[in-house]
């Protein structure tokens, strides 16, 4: 297993060089430059040659491309001018935000996911599992961005100035204005309280789709011989399902899960604009807006980081889930 | 160089006088770009922070578009209006207890106008003389420059803010627009202190004790936030529900319901921004000034205003706004009536030869327009598609073309690509109206002069109109070019659309108008009882 989890993170090497220089060659494809974004009144050529060339846009691509990957071997990620940080520096800022949010919403909607697929596969056909169809497939098929303003017109603006429950939730931002000045426990209930309907918003799409692959995974096994067999030897329902069967009905979920990934960083970015999220989805989008290639980059190389790890992850469960499957 | 050692910002007490404490919050769909660096900003709402927050300008104008001392308690100019000589302030202070003296002021303009800086605007500058010759510290707090007389000479020093010399002479200049200084660590002089940026969510600003008592003081606020918030919907709630006390630009269908709420209100002023379409004069279809008045005449402005703004906007003419001083308020632009515009057509070379439908010129040319626009911008592509079902009538064809913002500006901006018929904009001149880089001859190779426009009368106006120092001289040439402008309609003039403001009732002392919406941020309250 070590060996096999060696050659993995070696053969990452080259495929994230790969990825790096694809990435460098599309942002070099894209029309326009930081400097033709400014239009402001007595913009002359002069003007923007020489943002080109403080930005260090005046030389060859092919020389950007040697200084920016030498650089990016060492862990210099480079300049971000919109920021006026280092592309480090703001990805430190922005990561573990998206992080918190995609690492819980994972985890929640994996839970709620295949915990609602395990009652619609016992309860094939019944009323329950019409009910939980409904939701599921209603769930699956809305737009996260669309789902989330609904969640803040009910959660936080109806139960606030409509209804006036005693419980609602901040529309937006990571923190409440006045963090700084919380003491520890009130920050994280505030931080909780900000994560509700972010995080809610991706639970609820990506646990519909979840739970259908969970349903569908678990009616097969629970049709297997051995299941059966299991079953004619007296064994208790629940032993039966955990033990046996969902154990089995877990391997195409792991392959889901690798397949998850990119798609909630991406879904991720609707969700952050709508929430206001500062993380790295709307770190992308300003940074692709105000041209500062360094930063969408940098980006794109940890969002290609993440995904390649999160795959490799999905590959060391398959090898904990399934006995049968060994590396090395 | 002196200092205040007593300073304490951040610690300092709150006045317990019932005015002053709490916290208000603002919220925008867009950063602070460059936050408080005056070296690198062209951003609408980064310059508002910088003028009236964090930093501060040698003078504001008020209502009337005329000069007032502010970190300049005074100035001169001298009678062959060559030297222009401020007296500053010695009771300022920058937040980290250095004063702001001459040194500043004289280091600002070194930068803005070293080449190296990059600095956006450069035409602020055009008629002064730049570099070390064009400026002379007389003493600590006198500061001369020379300059060819010109009109609005002290608008520059309205926008600029002053940048502190003492943090940042040793920054090359080429390396300014990258430094940490605006959106990491600034140090304005300005009535609130900067106490914290988180990127992409808040600014939070404080109250600065030793502001000025002649310029207000400090302010009633304790502290003053600015939150990112890029969706609208989410802006609304947020406002709805107390959660922000103003919405930066509101959308005009979410107006109605500010209005409606008991606990809101909604505050509206005209803009300097217009919208418009450009038109490449250097293309065949649209070289004839004619062509371009036909389709002005053909296209219902009212009630785009009506469907894009719901009323919230006035047709515009020119680029000179209602408000200004200039503005010619006798001015007829192309009313709407599409038999008229048909006919003027028919006057040209622009017939439908073959029936189809479109017209065509002697050499058999289709009269075909490509409208571009930024991909996304839904108001934008409704305009493109009302024109393109409006001038279908009068034989003409438009296509609408979308386009993301980067591909859109080379296009329209690179002199050596220009490849466009119209294209849909918005643009905000400052209060010092200077049409020359769009609309001269001689600048028609610059990025803005997409207009392509060569009309020597046109020229000699925009040659005159910068030099007249005196408003009443000024004034019957700035009408002259209005009129001119619209006989040649460069750009189809299209709306200024007002600036929507919710703004929470609990805070009080909020004055908005064409300067924006912080000007009077000094004198915001908030009642005690609701205080965060």
């Amino acid at each position: 297993m070590r060996r096999y989890l060696l050659g993995r993170l070696l053969l990452a090497v080259p495929l994230l060089l790969a990825l790096a220089t694809l990435l460098f060659m599309l942002v070099e494809l894209a029309p326009g430059d930081p400097a033709d974004l400014l239009i402001s009144p007595g913009m002359t050529n002069e003007v923007r040659e020489q943002v080109r060339t403080n930005l260090g846009l005046d030389e060859p691509a092919p020389v950007r491309y040697l200084r920016w990957i030498a650089a990016a071997a060492t862990g210099d990620l480079g300049f971000s001018h919109s920021r006026g940080v280092s592309v480090r520096v703001a990805l430190a800022q922005s990561l573990p935000n998206t992080l918190l949010l995609t690492g819980v919403s994972l985890v929640l909607a994996f839970a709620l996911g295949v915990g609602v697929g395990i009652v619609q596969a016992v309860r094939q056909s019944s009323w329950i599992d019409s009910v939980l169809n409904l939701f599921v497939l209603t769930f699956y098929s809305l737009p996260s961005f669309w789902l989330g303003v609904i969640l803040i017109l009910v959660f936080s603006y109806g139960a606030q100035s409509v209804w006036e429950w005693p419980i609602h939730f901040p529309a937006s931002g990571a923190t409440s204005v006045g963090y700084d000045l919380m003491g520890p426990g009130e920050r994280i209930v505030d931080r909780v309280r900000h994560l509700i309907l972010p995080v809610g918003t991706l639970v609820l799409v990506m646990g519909a789709g979840v739970a259908r692959y969970a349903r569908s995974a678990l009616l097969e096994v629970i049709r297997e011989d051995y299941v059966r067999a299991a079953r004619a030897r007296g064994l208790g329902r629940a032993r039966v399902l955990f033990r046996h069967a969902l154990p089995n009905a877990l391997l195409p979920l792991i392959t889901v899960f690798g397949l998850y990934l990119p798609v909630l960083f991406s879904g991720a970015v609707f969700v952050e604009t709508v929430f206001a999220w500062p993380g790295m989805g709307r770190l992308m989008v300003d940074a692709v807006a105000s041209r500062d290639f360094p930063l969408v980059l940098g980006g794109s190389l940890v969002f290609a980081v993440l995904v390649v790890v999160g795959n490799l992850v999905a590959d060391l469960l398959y090898a904990w889930a399934d006995p049968r499957v060994r590396y090395g | 160089m002196a200092r205040v050692d007593s300073f304490m910002a951040a610690g300092a007490p709150t006045p317990a006088d019932g005015r002053h404490g709490g916290t208000a919050v603002m919220g925008g769909i867009a950063e602070l770009v460059n936050g408080m660096n005056a070296f690198t900003t062209t951003g609408y709402g980064s310059s508002q922070y910088q003028q009236f927050v964090n930093l501060m300008t040698l003078v504001r104008v008020d209502g009337g578009l005329e000069a007032r001392p502010y970190l300049a308690e005074s100035w001169s100019v001298s009678p062959d209006g060559t030297e222009l000589t401020f007296r500053i302030r010695q009771d300022v202070y920058w937040h980290d207890g250095e004063r702001t003296d001459a040194r500043d002021v004289a280091f600002t303009f070194l930068r803005a106008t070293d080449p190296e800086t990059a600095f956006p605007n450069p035409a602020y500058w055009d008629h002064y003389v730049a570099g070390p010759e064009g400026v002379e510290v007389v003493d600590d707090f006198t500061v001369t420059f020379r300059l060819e007389p010109h009109a609005e000479i002290l608008d520059p020093w309205r926008a600029v803010g002053i940048m502190p010399e003492h943090l940042l002479a040793d920054v090359p200049p080429s390396e300014l627009a990258s430094h940490p200084f605006g959106s990491v660590c600034p140090v304005g002089n300005g009535p609130f202190v900067f106490a914290s940026h988180r990127p992409q969510e808040s600014w939070t600003f404080e109250a600065n004790p030793a502001f000025p008592g002649q310029l207000g003081g400090r302010p009633f606020l304790d502290r003053l936030v600015y939150r990112v918030i890029p969706d609208q919907t989410t802006l609304l709630t947020e406002l709805l529900t107390g959660s922000i006390d103003m919405y930066l630009s509101l959308r005009p269908d979410q107006a109605a319901t500010v209005v409606e709420d008991p606990d809101t209100r909604l505050e509206t002023f005209d803009p300097r921004e217009f919208t418009f379409i450009g038109w490449n004069t250097r293309r065949p279809q649209l070289a004839d000034p004619r062509v371009r008045r036909a389709i002005a005449m053909s296209t219902d402005r009212d009630a785009v205003v009506q469907a894009l703004l719901r009323g919230f906007g006035t047709v515009a003419e020119t680029g000179v706004p209602p408000f200004h001083w200039a503005y010619d308020a006798d001015l007829e632009g192309p009313a709407y009536d599409p038999e008229a515009a048909a006919a003027l057509l028919d006057e040209t070379e622009w017939r439908d030869r073959d029936g189809d439908g479109v017209r065509e010129n002697a050499s058999g040319a289709p009269l075909e327009l490509t409208v571009i626009f930024n991909a996304g911008n839904q108001d934008r592509q409704t305009i493109a598609e009302l024109m393109q079902a409006e001038l279908r009538s009068l034989g003409i064809s438009v296509t609408p073309e979308g386009l993301e913002p980067g591909e859109l500006a080379r296009r329209a901006t690179d002199p050596s690509v220009r490849d466009f018929d119209g294209l849909i904009l918005a643009w905000v001149h400052d209060f010092r109206v200077d049409e020359k880089d769009l609309f001269h001859s001689t600048r028609a190779d610059q990025p803005l002069g997409f207009s392509g426009l060569r009309d020597p009368e046109l020229d000699r106006l925009l040659d005159t109109l910068q030099l007249v120092v005196d408003r009443d001289q000024s004034r019957p040439l700035w009408h002259d070019y209005q009129r001119r402008i619209v006989d040649l309609q460069p750009w189809l003039y299209l709306f200024y659309a007002q600036k929507l403001t919710g703004v929470s009732r609990r805070l009080q002392g909020v004055e908005v108008d064409f300067r924006g919406e912080v000007v009077t941020v000094g004198d915001w309250r908030i009642q005690e009882a609701e205080s965060r």
